[in-house]
Parts: C-alpha cells; sequence; structure tokens
C-alpha cells in the first residue's frame, strides 16, 4: 500500500529526506527524471522574473572527470591552506578518534571530498546570468528545487561550488564548457543513485536561530 | 602606466572601502574571488622581465617592479619544503590591512603575494595558495606584512574530451 500524505507532510517529508550525496551506482538517471529535476529548477522564484538560470547537462565521463579535477583541485589548495595554518586542526579539535581525524585530514587536503562528482552519472552544471540584480539568490532557489525534486524522485546528489568558488578554477571551468562572460558559473550537482542510505547531518537547535521582532530576542523559549 | 600623482590615503581608501564592501557581502568566500587581482600589472610589469620560475628570481622580480613604482621597499622569501614564508616591507597598501583588522575583518587579499602566486603559475604551471596574510608589529618604523603561500606540485591535469 502506498503511504499517504497530505501535501504540507509530503513537502517536509521530502525536506527533511534530503541529503548530501557522495557516492553513485553506475546506474544512469533517466530522461524523464533529468526532466522533472530541470522543470523543478525553472520554476524556482525569481526576482523581476529575471530567470538567470542556464543549465548544463554533463554525462560524458571525460568532461565529468574533468569537472572533478577543477573541483579537486581547488578543495585541496583551500583544505592544505588550512590544514598548514592550523585552522583544520583547530576545527577538529573535539573529534578525539586520531585515526578519524587524520582520515579526514586526508580527505580534505586531498581533494577527493570534492572530487567525487565526477562519479556521478549526471552533473548539472548551473550558471547565471551576471546583468541581473538577484542572480545568487535566484540560481541558488533554483538549485534547491532540483534537490528536493531529485530526494522526491528517490535520487541522490549533492550541490558542489568547489569547481567555481575560486575565481582562477571558474575560468577554466568557463573556458572547458565554452560559458560566455555575460554568465558565470554558480555550482554544479552530481546526481545519480545513492550507493546506501544516509543519516540526517545535525542542525542547531530552532531555539538558537529564531528572533522575535528584534535580533537577540528570543521566539522560542529555550528547552529546560 | 600614467605618471600622475594621485593621493595615496584617497587610492587605500577606496580599496579598503571595496574590499569591505565584498566581504560584507561574500564573506570569508571573499578571499577566493580576489586570487587574481594584480593580473594586469604582472603582465604589464612582471611578466616581460620574468624569466625562469626559480623562487628567488620570482621574488626579486616582482620586488623590482614594486619597488620601482614605489609601492613596497623590500620583500624577504624563505622556502621551507612546500611552503613560501613571505615578508613584504613598506607596502603602500598597509592601511588598508591595518583598517581590515580594525574593522574586525581578516586581511584577504595581497598584491605582492597575488603576483608572486601568478608568476610561479605561469612559469611552473604549479597551482599556489595564499593561506595567510598576518600584520606584523612595526619593526624600527619599518611596517611589515607575513604571508604563507603553499605550492602545489602540479595543476590537475583535464583529459581532452572526444571530439
Amino acid at each position: 500500500m502506498p503511504e499517504t500524505y497530505t501535501v504540507a507532510d509530503a513537502t517536509l517529508k521530502v525536506i527533511l529526506d534530503r541529503r548530501s550525496i557522495r557516492e553513485f551506482t553506475p546506474e544512469p538517471v533517466s530522461k524523464e527524471d533529468l526532466d522533472k529535476i530541470l522543470e523543478a529548477g525553472r520554476q524556482a522564484p525569481s526576482g523581476e522574473n529575471a530567470q538567470p538560470w542556464r543549465f548544463i547537462i554533463l554525462k560524458d565521463e571525460t568532461r565529468r572527470k574533468q569537472v572533478a579535477a577543477i573541483a579537486g583541485g581547488g578543495s585541496s589548495r583551500r583544505f592544505t591552506a588550512e590544514f598548514v595554518t592550523k585552522q583544520m586542526q583547530d576545527r577538529f579539535v573535539n573529534l578525539a578518534d586520531e585515526a578519524k581525524k587524520r582520515a579526514a585530514f586526508e580527505k580534505l587536503t586531498s581533494g577527493q571530498v570534492s572530487a567525487f562528482v565526477g562519479d556521478a552519472p549526471v552533473i548539472i552544471v548551473v550558471c547565471g546570468k551576471k546583468d541581473v540584480w538577484d542572480m545568487p539568490y535566484d540560481t541558488s532557489a533554483a538549485i534547491e528545487n532540483m534537490l528536493l525534486m531529485i530526494t522526491a524522485l528517490d535520487l541522490g546528489a549533492c550541490w558542489v561550488i568547489a569547481p567555481c568558488i575560486d575565481i582562477r578554477d571558474e575560468e577554466r571551468l568557463n573556458q572547458m564548457l565554452g560559458i560566455p562572460p555575460e554568465y558565470k558559473c554558480v555550482s554544479v550537482l552530481s546526481v545519480g543513485h545513492p550507493t546506501r542510505p544516509h543519516r540526517p547531518r545535525p542542525r542547531l537547535p530552532i531555539n538558537q536561530l529564531v528572533f522575535d521582532e528584534r535580533w537577540g530576542t528570543p521566539y522560542y523559549e529555550a528547552e529546560k | 602606466m600614467t605618471t600622475q600623482n594621485i593621493s595615496l590615503d584617497y587610492v587605500n581608501n577606496l580599496v579598503f572601502e571595496l574590499e569591505k564592501a565584498f566581504w560584507d557581502e561574500r564573506g570569508k568566500g571573499a578571499r577566493f574571488r580576489v586570487t587574481t587581482v594584480g593580473r594586469q600589472y604582472f603582465r604589464d610589469r612582471v611578466l616581460p622581465v620574468l624569466h625562469t620560475g626559480d623562487v628567488d628570481h620570482v621574488v626579486k622580480t616582482v620586488q623590482y617592479a614594486l619597488q620601482c613604482d614605489g609601492l613596497l621597499t623590500q620583500i624577504d622569501c624563505v622556502e621551507d619544503g612546500r611552503l613560501l614564508r613571505i615578508k613584504v616591507l613598506g607596502c603602500a597598501h598597509r592601511p588598508v590591512e591595518e583598517r581590515m583588522v580594525a574593522s574586525g575583518v581578516p586581511p584577504f587579499t595581497c598584491l605582492p603575494a597575488n603576483l608572486i602566486a601568478l608568476a610561479l603559475e605561469e612559469k611552473l604551471d604549479r597551482p599556489v595558495e595564499l593561506a595567510e596574510i598576518k600584520l606584523e608589529p612595526t619593526d624600527g618604523g619599518e611596517t611589515g606584512c607575513g604571508m604563507l603561500l603553499v605550492r602545489f606540485d602540479k595543476r590537475p591535469e583535464l583529459v581532452p574530451t572526444k571530439a
């Protein structure tokens, strides 16, 4: 018997079920699913209805590996910089297990933390038109819409900014994909079938996040 | 380069306000968007006289260009494995970094460091990351900034796609 939800409950379930997926089976993403994902992106809210988003679909393995190389190289640089300045060690100061800590450092400084994008059967490259007031927000809304549709379709994805957060890497990506100068690469989504279920990541308590009328005045009472 | 003189305070105030506005918008990610700032200066003033990727030559070439334009007095560099510990003395833009720190914002871009990174990337095709910028206490009237650059072995290769 199919489970039955109200629309509100179904929406919340999809939101709560979303995970950042970094391991994928080789199974391809169907055209029907991809069409739904892209339609979800197309329907995102947009300031002045400018719709600055454009999407490039990458299925070719060589191209996916190129994006992965750029993403991994960039992450490796940034996390190595954090490592040599001890910021990374500070970040993991509460992790007592030394083996886990070393593994985390290795994963981050090697760039593997982002290079996985090439393992997904599909990469959606999200580009944004520059000559628009709200491009970063519009494209982010489109990305979240797509992530929720991906979850609803029992697929998995990860929102990755590593290939384009540094302008040097973005320039390489733009050149590789022929993105014209009036657009910029905003992010990539790696999309595929997850290899396994993932646990939710912790979230800050809501009473730390919401204020009443003015910053600092709690909207929710603190937990007793 | 134009020979018309304009106030250094005017320039530094503008640079500070632009950097601060960019930080307020982009936060900690701002640093990754300014890694090529100085590229035109690099192409015009450094690249034509840059012969090799030898670190000593790179540092001296960048130092010479910036000294000639009155932008700093000295750059010292110590190689420590893949790390380059850079010290810039007498930089004309030091007031920008001072105002950033006074505003509670860690300095996130440095022209001399970018020029050195651009030179190493150009001549060696090795990625370089600016890991740290620290204001150092004034030393006998000479103000300094300490920078940490990380050199990487090679740029990730992009295998050519099929035609």
